[in-house]
């Protein structure tokens, strides 16, 4: 590369690895889109037909269909995909707004080496000393991470639920077994953690996409400061150039 | 091409913090009610009560008092969440506000030292 000589010394770990995913932002962005055009496509062809087929008899039959039958299992799928398809769709939404935050980190780092390019143009005797890279750099980069690592986990915690405590609840008749199910039973504190979990897990994922948002406030706040300074030594260039010291 | 006033001390730079911080708020505070308050009383509603106890409940009872919470409180819990992640939005639109105007000044520097720096360069 042209300018690799202008190139900041390579930061310590897990700087280092965030540094070299950042010019990735094109791939994150559109691996989100992906991940959300799939759980379009599960809604479309999983979630819609259990719940028309789930739906598609009066209460009373469904409620009293036995373990096994069509019913029982259309249910079991809706409560399934619902417990992880909407964790899923965040997890793509993070990724695109780490995307956007990568983005916006590649913008302020080339601003930054443009800026070192156009003070190597002035002559040494007159040129500003190059400001260190700003500790809000390291701040953005870390809420980005922090917020894709809390969607994943809630991914990871939604798919757990999805594959044991979710079906083993849910595969019961209904007016046979989950109704009856008496306090102290094993049934009814599955159905105490089955009801209690998006309570929780909701705003926990919420609280990533806060995270990853601060990461976009922040960058923006480096490339906004990055172009006021460098605006600020230029001026002043220009003017002790115009008006050299006595 | 105003270069006299920096946009550094431009308006919408100096109140997008508020919205980042008004996001953090509203976000914490469906965190807080949803781990600590909404999540144990639906697990001690659903985990802890036969469904013939639950249906029989009568007016005025612990039992549909918890019914009425569990319904009632994310119906606005969780716009009031979205609108904190709508206020992080504001600011960051904010943010993107000032920066046409960054960009003017920057142009205007760079015309009035270009000159400067290629004379300097010769010298």
């Amino acid at each position: 590369m042209a300018y690799q000589k202008f190139e900041d010394p390579t930061p310590p770990l897990p700087f280092r690895q965030i540094e070299k995913m950042m010019p990735l932002y094109p791939a994150l962005v559109l691996m989100g889109f992906l991940l959300l055009l799939i759980s379009f496509f599960i809604g479309l062809m999983v979630l819609a037909p259990a719940n028309l087929a789930f739906f598609a008899e009066a209460k009373e039959i469904r409620e009293s269909a036995a373990v096994g039958s069509s019913f029982v299992n259309a249910n079991v799928t809706r409560h399934v995909f619902e417990t992880w398809v909407p964790q899923f769709k965040f997890f793509g939404l993070g990724l695109m707004l780490m995307g956007i935050t990568m983005a916006l980190g590649t913008i302020a780092g080339k601003l930054r080496l443009m800026g070192k390019v156009i003070a190597s143009k002035i002559p040494a005797e007159q040129r500003p000393p190059t400001p260190a890279i700003p500790g809000r750099v390291r701040l953005f980069q870390l809420a980005a991470l922090l917020g894709i690592m809390i969607l994943l986990a809630v991914l990871i915690i939604g798919l757990v639920l999805a594959a044991g405590i979710v079906p083993a609840y849910w595969n019961h008749a209904i007016a046979g077994q989950l109704n009856p199910a008496a306090p102290g039973s094993v049934l009814l504190n599955q159905a105490g953690s089955v009801f209690s979990f998006p309570f929780w897990l909701n705003p926990l994922r919420l609280a990533g996409m806060a995270f990853l948002f601060t990461g976009i406030t922040i960058a923006l706040t480096v490339i906004i400061g990055t172009l006021n300074m460098q605006a600020k030594m230029l001026a002043e260039f220009a003017r002790r150039a115009i008006k050299p010291a006595p | 091409m105003n270069e006299k006033a920096p946009p550094s001390s431009s308006w919408p730079l100096k109140i997008f913090p508020l919205f980042s911080m008004l996001g953090w708020i509203l976000v914490s505070l469906a965190l807080v009610l949803g781990v600590f308050f909404l999540a144990p009383n639906a697990a001690q509603y659903f985990g802890e009560n036969a469904k013939a106890a639950r249906d029989a409940a009568e007016n005025g009872s612990f039992l549909l008092r918890q019914l009425q919470i569990l319904s009632a409180t994310p119906r606005w819990l969780e716009p009031l969440a979205f609108t904190g992640i709508a206020s992080f939005m504001i600011g960051i639109a904010l943010e993107f506000s000032t920066i046409p105007r960054l960009l003017v000044q920057r142009g205007n520097v760079m015309a009035r030292t270009f000159p400067l720096i290629v004379q300097a360069e010769r010298s």
